[in-house]
């Protein structure tokens, strides 16, 4: 039969009361159901072992409460409450202003020289792992006029974009194999809350939790081209990503040290989603701030965000 | 017809209503009911039948599984990602996705099943490639699908994005193909498609007035049945959602396969004029239904009366 909903309040308030009624006994039945096939449910596994095949174990019940309370692990009720909860997470974008410095630079014994106020714009991708940043910044001193900037890096390819898209249609746009910044590129996505969660699952037994001063700390290694760094995650005691630290005992790979500080969260998107994300975002390398954020909007909703390797980047040497 | 937009929220709990008598109407069809444990495509059983001169009979009622938007499984299955027995992972990427059981979790009240939905409709990496220009376009089509979805106007969902046909009749010469009105995530009426078999060629695009089906020539390549849509009209999206619009100059060409009772589809999506590049859908399996006394129930007609109890950007 056909529900159709009349304009008049009247008519809204049976609504009301009616559905109500069918969502007690829908709800209800579903329960029922969930309890009959929880045997069955318990099947499914994790893409990592850490949390499949260790249901009673530490990483496994920090991962999945640190994933629940971010809004990464859901189910559905319509028609999917038999399916185990999964990792919703596969595009997002977040606009967010405020203050970063010069590249390679951190504001050492705080010289505002070096800061730029940012305009920062950030489309993600976790499947493929991707990122295409832009900025527009203005130096804080000396009335520089505005940098505008895309850097986009997809898997193993990196590069800089004249225009969102360019080199994808012959003259339109320019783009700039950038392999050098493959990694530290790469690396942007996997220490943001949802990468933790998602590398830290993909890290296997490999993951570590640890209780520091109160405090539950993930530690596990990322992999592919990020595999010689070491990720320290530091949840707050609502099992938020506080804090995700680091470490690599490779040279080359030294600016890959970061510090990043995560709070404020909440859904910021203006579809809401039930995806919580930081509000505040401050970075440090050796100390000192190299990107200080606050949000403004971050879009959860899964958007149509795509990632094409133009040609000339595919043919680019990597480095 | 049967309809689930997104409401106010006062009246989001109504979305139930909407799908408790679709999933009435999908027992009454004669389907077998769904444990939605998984989302894998079901192994086929039983011989493929032949018609006289040699092709495979498509001939049959393929809802077995019941409505193929309805319900997230279902819609997980059609953008590629496959929750197994064992691991959940994209078909197309490849890429393994973290799951967790489901012991012990919150019970959750409407409005956070219906933006999960949204969620897990949208995760599978299979998407078109537009050309640059039109990526942003892609995503404000989406984001306000509310209002810009032509399925919520009662438009036909048309031609792929009806999926593959719940009835087939198969003559020499021609395929009928019956889409009975959908409920849930696409709203759209009755729909059929008379598809000649006979050799015929296609009329020229620019004779063509574009259609929401478009004109469809098929023919069979070895066993499968392959159909060639030219001439549609550019108001549908071709997809189950996503703010997939397309030009008049698209070209779609759908691939049927029967192995024993079940029937593959993949409808492959070429549009020069906004596509970078062709796009292929998730390939969807239709259960043949095993009740020889299964109807299909009449749709209900659509009428918009929905849109303007809207006050949120949330949508399926």
């Amino acid at each position: 039969m056909q529900f159709k909903l009349k304009q008049t309040h009247a008519f809204a308030t049976a609504t009301i009361v009616i559905a109500a009624f069918a969502v007690v006994s829908f709800q209800t039945a579903g329960a029922q159901g969930n309890d009959a096939k929880a045997n069955a449910g318990a099947k499914a596994k994790t893409a990592g072992a850490a949390a499949a095949n260790a249901n009673t174990s530490d990483v496994a019940k920090t991962l999945k409460v640190a994933a629940e309370t971010l809004g990464l692990a859901r189910w559905s009720g319509v028609g999917g409450q038999h399916l185990p909860e999964v990792d919703v997470v596969s595009t997002m974008e977040f606009w967010a202003s405020g203050t970063t410095y010069g590249s390679g630079q951190s504001s050492k014994d705080g010289d505002p020289s070096l800061a730029f106020k940012t305009e920062y714009h950030a489309a993600l991708g976790y499947n493929p792992p991707a990122v295409r940043l832009e900025m527009t910044r203005t130096p804080v001193q000396g009335g520089g006029a505005p940098q505008h900037t895309l850097q986009v890096v997809r898997e193993k390819y990196a590069w800089n974009e004249s225009e969102i898209g360019a080199g994808l249609i012959p003259g339109k746009g320019t783009a700039t194999p950038e392999m050098a910044a493959v990694r530290s590129r790469l690396l942007q996505l996997w220490i943001l809350p949802y990468g933790v969660i998602k590398a830290a699952v993909a890290a296997d037994d490999k993951t570590k939790v640890t209780t520091e001063n109160g405090a539950t700390v993930l530690t596990f290694p990322l992999s592919g081209l990020l595999a010689d760094v070491m990720v320290r995650a530091t949840l707050d005691s609502e099992n938020e990503v506080a804090k995700v630290e680091t470490r690599t005992d490779n040279p080359a790979l030294r600016d890959l040290i970061t510090e990043t500080e995560y709070s404020g969260y909440a859904d910021h998107g203006e579809i809401l989603t039930d995806v919580k994300s930081p509000g505040h975002i401050l970075q440090k390398q050796s100390g000192h701030p190299v990107m200080d954020l606050q949000v403004k909007m971050w879009d959860a909703n899964n958007p149509y965000l795509v990632f094409p390797v133009p040609d000339n980047v595919k043919k680019s040497p990597a480095s | 017809m049967i309809r689930c937009l997104r409401y106010d929220r006062i009246v989001i709990a109504a979305i139930v209503l909407c799908l408790v008598p679709a999933a009435a109407f999908a027992q009454a069809a004669g389907g077998p009911r769904m444990d939605h444990e998984t989302t894998v495509p079901p192994t086929p059983v039983g011989p493929t039948p032949r018609t006289a001169d040699g092709h495979p009979d498509l001939t049959g009622l393929w809802n077995g599984l019941a409505d193929n938007l309805l319900g997230v499984p279902n819609q997980m299955h059609n953008v590629g990602i496959e929750v197994g027995p064992d691991s959940t992972r994209d078909i197309h990427s490849g890429l393994q996705i973290a799951a967790w059981p489901l012991q012990n979790r919150t019970r959750q009240n409407n409005e956070q099943n219906e933006r999960a939905a949204t969620l897990l409709r949208r995760m599978g990496s299979n998407r078109p490639i537009y050309k640059p220009q039109y990526w942003q376009r892609v995503k404000d089509l989406d984001a306000n699908s509310n209002e810009e979805d032509p399925s919520n106007s009662c438009m036909p969902a048309g031609v792929p994005r009806m999926g593959p046909p719940e009835l087939i009749v198969q003559e020499p010469g021609y395929l009928v193909f019956i889409y009975p009105g959908q409920g849930g995530l696409i709203a759209t009426s009755n729909s059929y498609r008379m598809i000649p078999t006979d050799g015929r060629k296609h009329t020229d695009l620019e004779q063509l007035d574009g259609t929401w089906n478009g004109e469809a020539i098929g023919h069979w390549e070895g066993d499968t049945m392959v159909i060639d849509s030219i001439g549609f009209n550019s108001t549908s999206w071709f997809d189950q959602l996503g703010g997939y619009f397309h030009s008049e100059n698209m070209h779609v060409v759908e691939r049927l396969h029967r192995d024993g009772n079940t029937l593959s589809w993949t409808a492959t999506v070429e549009d020069p004029d906004v596509l970078l590049e062709p796009w292929t859908t998730t390939p969807r399996v239709s259960l043949l239904n095993p009740d020889p006394q299964a109807m299909l129930p009449e749709a209900w007609p659509c009428s918009e009366r929905d849109l303007a109890h809207t006050v949120t950007k949330e949508h399926h």
